[in-house]
């Protein structure tokens, strides 16, 4: 890797990592996301019970999925509720990348602005992209390692659970593209949408507001799979990931754009 | 002697604001040029332009031969800014701050950083928090993060802004010592008496560049050269008996004080004291009226703002 890049994500390491509140939000906040996935599932099987649950909104969207998976229909009604639910945890899983990049993003950019560090930073020879790149990636990796740190938690709750004999039925293709696709483009994104809220506003939770309008997608992801309204097979999920490539694309030249040298030295006050 | 900062008309316009308007500059290897205006002129801007951080609207500048809006990355390792405002991180120590700029060049950064820190006198501070240091030591560590890469070529933007009398002192001694290593420094200050004391040029700048010259050579343009006489007891008939005098051209009294301005400074000077004795005149001291930075800028910029007016 590239000497200032590393730099540069040292230097983000330091400072987000040695705020007690930014390095707890980091920790904390996947720990909480996994837990709360748990509770849920737990809640939904042995209060409200699959006999019920096959009545309401949640069934319709619990049989529509298995259309796809016709060797989940074997199961019993109260695995294949456990399956479904399951199955949506990678989905679920993208609000914890989504939610470190848009603080990372959001804390790292305009304590540069808050401590006026940007010319004298401008003034070295690193190049925009190194700059951007060196901080994306001080968000993205301890995001995608906590995510999928949180990943192998879910799978060995499952295991605990007592449910280990549908793990096979839970770690197919679909998991593998959420997470090692999805959630890195998620990430990506997230913190693209940060970099251009933080040089929009000079507060970082205005900017975290701004940009974790890319929550939605994901609720929306969940919600009509969930509900039954789409199912999200493989081929949809590739052509969602092209999208979002393309989105990102997009996103990434507005960021370099707002990165330009006079507007960050000049407009930024 | 070789050229290191050259602008061709370098413009930077702000919407319809114009910021710097044609600035034609050329400063040598080894210079200080002293870049002087009011809050507001350009100065900032001028320094942002010719250090590669801001593209200019029009014109160019080179800077030992390097396009400031081509080839930036390269520039930015042979010069060294300081800021306005010393911008650092304040939850990391001062070591690990300069750490953090040093590594973004080809040097040994652990040992400039650390002989820079015994430079400044923050070596016994260098694990603190910047957040805990004062302005002026904050102004410190900045002269040593613009220092850090040994650049051959510096803008200084308010060096001594916000140090003690005895710091600022330390500053300027510092800046004497850098050309004397060959370096060339763009300097902008508001402080007259520290740029007449390091600069060999100095440009007044309002927009446009108003005036660029030695500062006694400034002052030769601006101002007739004129001769103090102090007398015991200056009255009127000794007064108007100098006035009679055909090579003087005007006299002022401030009590027993004279100010003289003669036609030609050199002969008529020993001729006026001559006929001041004569005429009963009992001298107590004769010397060259000087005029100081300030009145140059004063003047200078009041000129230009009457010339816009």
């Amino acid at each position: 890797m590239n000497r200032r890049i590393r730099n540069i994500i040292i230097k983000e390491w330091k400072t987000t990592f040695g705020n007690i509140n930014s390095g707890l939000f980091i920790t904390l906040l996947p720990l909480i996301i996994t837990a709360q996935a748990f509770v849920f599932i737990y809640l939904l099987m042995n209060f409200a019970g699959a006999d019920m649950l096959i009545k309401t909104i949640l069934g319709k969207g619990m049989e529509n999925w298995i259309n796809t998976f016709p060797e989940i229909a074997e199961l019993s009604l109260v695995d294949r509720f456990q399956v479904f639910f399951f199955a949506q945890f990678p989905f679920y899983l993208l609000l914890i990348p989504v939610m470190i990049a848009v603080s990372f993003a959001s804390f790292s950019i305009i304590e540069e602005k808050q401590e006026r560090t940007l010319e004298p930073l401008l003034a070295t020879p690193v190049k925009t992209w190194e700059l951007l790149l060196g901080k994306s990636l001080a968000g993205a990796i301890p995001s995608l390692l906590i995510t999928w740190f949180c990943a192998g938690l879910f799978l060995a709750g499952i295991a605990l659970m007592g449910s280990a004999h549908l793990l096979k039925f839970v770690f197919n293709a679909q998991w593998f593209i959420s997470l090692f696709l999805l959630v890195p483009l998620f990430s990506l994104l997230a913190f693209m949408l940060g970099v251009i809220a933080s040089s929009r506003v000079n507060d970082p939770k205005t900017a975290q507001n701004i940009a974790l309008i890319v929550i939605f997608p994901i609720l929306a992801i969940l919600g009509l799979q969930v509900m039954g309204f789409a199912v999200f097979t493989l081929t949809i999920l590739f052509v969602f990931s092209v999208a979002m490539i393309i989105a990102i694309f997009l996103v990434l030249r507005i960021a370099i754009r707002l990165f330009q040298r006079e507007s960050i030295v000049v407009m930024w006050r | 002697m070789s050229v290191m900062i050259e602008a061709f008309n370098l413009t930077k316009k702000f919407d319809n604001l114009t910021a710097v308007e044609d600035l034609c500059i050329q400063v040598n290897k080894g210079e200080i040029l002293g870049f002087l205006g009011p809050n507001g002129a350009g100065k900032t801007t001028t320094i942002r332009m010719l250090a590669g951080i801001i593209a200019p609207t029009k014109g160019y500048a080179v800077i030992k031969g390097i396009r400031t809006d081509e080839e930036v990355e390269k520039l930015h390792e042979i010069i060294g800014l300081l800021t306005e405002i010393p911008g650092f991180y304040g939850r990391l120590s001062a070591r690990e701050n300069l750490l953090y700029f040093a590594r973004f060049y080809d040097i040994d950064a652990n040992t400039q950083v650390d002989k820079y820190l015994q430079k400044i006198g923050l070596w016994e501070r260098r694990n603190d928090k910047v957040g805990t240091f004062s302005k002026g030591m904050k102004q410190w560590l900045a002269l040593a993060r613009c220092l850090i890469h040994e650049p051959e070529v510096l803008f200084l933007d308010e060096p001594t802004s916000g140090l003690d009398p005895e710091s600022a002192k330390v500053v300027r001694a510092l800046i004497m010592k850098l050309r004397e290593e060959g370096r060339t420094i763009f300097l902008s200050t508001h402080n007259l008496e520290e740029a007449e004391l390091l600069c060999d040029r100095i440009a007044v700048f309002r927009t446009r560049l108003v005036a660029i010259d030695t500062p006694q050579n400034l002052k030769k343009r601006l101002f007739q050269r004129q001769v103090i006489v102090e007398l015991e007891k200056a009255d009127q008939k000794l007064i108007s008996a100098v006035k009679s005098l055909d090579f003087v051209l005007d006299v002022k009294k401030d009590g027993n004080q004279l100010t003289v301005e003669l036609s030609d400074f050199d002969k008529n000077r020993p001729e006026l004291v001559r006929c001041i004795v004569e005429r009963g005149g009992n001298i107590t001291s004769v010397f060259e009226k000087r005029h100081s930075l300030e009145e140059i800028y004063l003047t200078l910029v009041k000129e230009e703002q009457e010339i816009k007016a």
